[in-house]
Parts: structure tokens; sequence; C-alpha cells
């Protein structure tokens, strides 16, 4: 099931509908990766409040996402962990270590237009 | 006093969300609670992926458990892989140092209440996990 | 107060065949007990209803029971059951269906508060009622009479086996339930101002509690929209690996829902023993004490850019 990945001026917004499989992660991997590059976006907003398991898989390809679309240009902001499933990650070793995260969609946007804006004036 | 068996054969990755939403299920109907819930379904994301990574194919078997009035679910993931040469290594903690090893088996042991793991190489892995409710 | 399904109060209680057999196994309940009760059926329907008011007269004077014979709505739902199981008790089939409904009654005493020792008193009274008129009707063959009365208190010992069991039950559950709030009581999250909360933690940390206290913090978070949580550890115990690593796990979960910790109270000897541990102090943000830690706080939140110098952004990098 693909997940809908809209442009918002500068940057791209992905929320997913619901558990998605190993395919369904890929191919949302290249979706983004594809856009990021066709679109010259500055940031990726991943909406995950879905999910109620991120497990080892899940977890890697959302950094995978995150390292790819920085490698284009983009900063990514990973939003909606839900504390149970934050919980589950923590104990089962899983990090995020490297990939901006948020609690929501708004404080998700907050954090990207410090993180482009900064970038943009310090020139890091 | 074991109740209803469910059965998830593991072939395909699509089969992982399957056993974790069955597994969710089943041990909603058990009466644990939502972060457990979280915690069961996790756990067995990441055993179903070992199948599916290292054997090909496999099959997860679901039960509800009772053991001195409390009630559980007990999960059985077996497989016909290749079998882990050195469980002891697969199994230690590399916790603190928060790097995640590749089988997330000390992992998925650290969500459950009890974790059992028979292995040889050649013939398969069988891991046992339980979970009870509060 | 129980308000949960009945279904899982009778599998808590193990109501399934064997069980139900291994309860008449107790009470010593046998086949030719069925027509000793029948005997004395007639005389029990008959006078149901006197026996009914004899058990309630008696609580009525008790003033531990009055949780139920001052409501209204409790006292007349337990007559009404009461006089049911007066009349099922001699009919001779003690299936499930007999269980459910003894517990049924319990659920009732046990939301009105009804204490175990009155209950078995006023019971007690009951079956003595039950008895004088038993033998007056066999005063002629008293041996037949003791021996039908002597079935039926079998039965009676069924019925209070079971509604103890249930009022036990329903009493573990408060206190769990009691217990519960205590710990959510004892570790308040502060909301010092918008985006910052201040959790301070005392006492012992085992493991139930740091979940109590994680799961808290998490739900916080979410709830107060918090980017910084100022962890104060000056009161508890004693860091241990375990505690360290409780405390790690939170800092970890709280940052993948965008919230940096800051952990305060963190004495030099307590810093020296996590290190040793193998922590690494890098992975979680400690500071001498509270002030100190709110202050890095509000600097933190106070950062709009941050990228000039390289130092990491105001908030949420995990």
């Amino acid at each position: 099931m693909p997940v809908p990945i809209l442009k918002q001026g500068d940057k791209l917004i992905a929320s997913l509908q619901s558990d998605l499989d190993d395919k369904d992660l890929m191919q949302l991997k290249d979706e983004i990766a594809e856009k990021v590059g066709r679109f010259k976006s500055r940031g990726v907003i991943l909406d995950v409040s879905i999910l109620d398991v991120l497990d080892s898989f899940a977890t890697r390809t959302l950094r995978t996402i995150a390292e790819t679309a920085r490698l284009r240009g983009a900063e990514t902001v990973i939003v909606g962990i839900q504390p149970d499933v934050a919980v589950a990650m923590v104990q089962l070793g899983l990090t995020l270590d490297g990939v901006l995260t948020a609690l929501d969609f708004e404080e998700g946007m907050e954090l990207l237009l410090a993180t482009i804006e900064g970038s943009h004036h310090g020139g890091g | 006093m074991v109740a209803e068996e469910t059965y998830v054969p593991i072939d395909r990755d699509g089969d992982i969300v399957s056993a974790r939403q069955k597994a969710r299920e089943l041990a909603t109907h058990v009466g644990f609670s939502g972060s457990d819930l979280t915690l069961i379904a996790t756990a067995i994301s990441e055993v179903a992926r070992n199948i599916v990574v290292y054997a090909d194919h496999g099959e997860i078997v679901l039960s509800a458990v009772q053991r001195a009035g409390q009630r559980g679910i007990l999960v059985i993931a077996r497989d016909e892989g290749p079998g882990i040469p050195d469980i002891e290594r697969a199994m230690r903690d590399g916790f603190s140092t928060g790097r995640s090893l590749g089988l997330g088996l000390p992992g998925a042991r650290r969500l459950m209440d009890e974790f059992e793991i028979v292995s040889e190489v050649g013939k398969g892995t069988t891991i046992t996990m339980r979970k009870w409710t509060r | 107060m129980s308000n949960g399904p009945l279904l899982s109060d009778l599998e808590r209680l193990q109501l399934n065949t064997h069980d139900i057999e291994r309860r008449k196994a107790f009470v010593d309940f046998r086949p030719d007990d069925l027509s000793r009760i029948a005997a004395i059926k007639d005389l029990v329907v008959h006078n149901a209803d006197r026996y009914g008011v004899t058990f309630f007269d008696h609580l009525a004077g008790i003033e531990e029971a009055a949780g139920l014979t001052r409501n209204r709505n409790l006292l007349e739902q337990a007559k009404r059951l009461k006089h049911e199981h007066l009349i099922a008790m001699v009919q001779g089939d003690y299936g499930r269906e007999y269980m459910e409904q003894r517990v049924r009654l319990g659920v009732l005493y046990s939301r009105a508060g009804l204490d175990v020792r009155v209950f078995l008193g006023a019971f007690h009274v009951l079956m003595r009622a039950v008895g004088v008129d038993v033998m007056k009707r066999f005063a002629a063959t008293p041996a037949d009479g003791f021996e039908s009365f002597i079935s039926l208190k079998k039965i009676g010992f069924l019925d209070i086996g079971l509604i103890v069991d249930v009022l036990i039950a329903e009493r573990e559950r408060t206190i769990n339930v009691q217990q519960d709030a205590i710990r959510e009581l004892s570790t308040p999250v502060l909301q010092l101002r918008e985006r910052l909360l201040i959790l301070p933690i005392i006492g012992v940390i085992d493991s139930m509690r740091a979940k109590q206290l994680t799961d808290g913090m998490l739900g916080s978070i979410r709830d107060k929209r918090a980017r910084i949580v100022v962890m104060d550890i000056t009161g508890v115990a004693a860091v241990d690996s375990k505690v360290a690593n409780h405390l790690i796990q939170a800092v970890a979960a709280a940052r993948l829902m965008g919230a940096n910790v800051i952990v305060t109270g963190v004495s030099a000897d307590v810093a020296q023993s996590l290190v040793a541990l193998g922590v690494d102090l890098r992975s979680i943000r400690t500071m001498n004490d509270l002030q100190g830690g709110l202050e890095e706080a509000e600097r933190m939140l106070g950062y709009k850019v941050v990228y000039a110098d390289g130092a990491s952004p105001a908030f949420g990098r995990a």
C-alpha cells in the first residue's frame, strides 16, 4: 500500500496510513529519495504515529531514509513515535541516533524550520 | 491449561505483519495492557523476521496459557533453517553500547518474561517465549 | 470496585467443570446427599421469604454491614438474589449456572463493602433458622432430619467458599488499584513552563517503578508537548547498574518522542559509578544540581537558530 507523499513548498510530508510490510517500507524509501531529488526539497516530515510496532527493520529503514535524504540536501524529521513504541524500541536496543525526531507534525515543522534556517545562516 | 492455538506460517515478509497482528489479537483477548501488547507484537516481529531472513520458512504458534491463576501468552517460533552456531554470542547483550545486534534476540528476551532458545546447526531453531499479565 | 465483566471473574476463580467437582469434593458432597436435600426441598422453598428476612434483619443490626443495608438499591438486589439462592440451593442442580449465581451475589456484596466475617455470621444465622424448622418437621425421625440438614449444609459451605473467594479476589483487586494510585501520586511530573517538565524522583527504583516513571514521563511529554524534561535524581536511594539502565532507557525513549532529558542531581560519586558501570555519559546530559539543569533547559529552549558553531539544535536530535 503506497504512502501518500505531499509536497508543501520545499518540504515533503509523508504520513503513514497503516502498518507497512517490508516491501512497502522499501518503496517508501525509494519514493522519498526520488522526490527529494526531483523537487530539490529541503525537508521531509515522516509521520509514523499510526505504527504500533517499530521493529529493527523498520528502524533501520527510517534511518536510511533520513540518510539518503540528507545526502540529497534534505533534513528529515520522524514524528509521532508513540510512548509504548518508544519503550519497545529502546528495550530492543534500537536507536535513531543522528535522526531528528519530534512529537508530532507541528513540532516536526518547527524543528525543520529551525534546522533548515540554521544551516542556511550558519553555513554548517 | 492451554486454549486456542493459532498457527502463522512464516514465508515472506508480509507474514511478519500477520504474525504480530494475530499476536496482538490473542494478547488482547488474554487481557494484556496496551503497552504490553506493543512489547509482545515487537518481540514477535523480531523472531518472525529472523525466520524470514535466515531460514526462509518456518512457523509461529501462538496460544493463551494459564499458570497458577495467571493468564499469559505462549509464543513458539520454529524453523528448520541453518541454526545458530554460537547461541551464547547471539544472546549476548550489547545493550549499554546501544548497538543493535543482528538477530534481535537479546532484545526480544528483554521484552518478554520467559525466553528459551534451542538451536542446532543444520537442523533449525526453536524459540519459546512467554509473557504474563500482571 | 468491580465493574469488570463477570466472565473474567469466573475465569479468575477457575470455575470450569474440573474446579466445580473439586469444590464439591472439598465439602464431601455425594450422590446420596441429593435425595436428602430433596426431602426438605418444599420446606425451604415454602419458607424462603422468612429465611431471607432473618438474614437481612441480622445484617441490619450490624454496623459494619451498613454499606449494604443502607443502600436501598443494592439491598433490593441482594434480597432478590438471596431469595433465588435459597430456592436454587434445594433444587439439586449445582453446576456452572449455580456457581455463576453465587459469584454474582459475591460481587454485589463486594460492591457494598460487606466484610467476610459479617457475611459468615449472617449466613450462620440463616442456616440455624433452617435447621430449627427441619428438626421440627422431623421431630418423629430426628436422625433423618439431621442427615438432611447436614446435606444442605454441604451446599451451604460450597456457597460460602465461592462468595468468600469472590470477596477476597475483589479486595485484592482494590488493593492493586490503590497501590498503583499511590505509586502515581508519589512521582508527579511538574510543568514548569511551556515545553519544560520537571520529574523529581525520590526513593528506590525497582523495575516496576521505573516502568511507571517512564510511562508517566512519556505520557506527559505527549500531553504537555514538552521538549525538555529535567529529571532530578537527587532523592534516588541508590544508583546501581540496573537503575542506570532504567534511566538510560527512559532518556532514549523520550528522545524518540522529540524530547531531550537533562538528568540533574548526579553527584560526583554517582557520576563516577555510572562511568565505572560503562555508562556512556554522553548519551545523557547530566548536571550536578537542579538549578543548573533548569538553567541549561531554559538556555536550550531559548535557542532558535543553532547551527552556526556546529552545536546541536535546541531540541529533538535523537
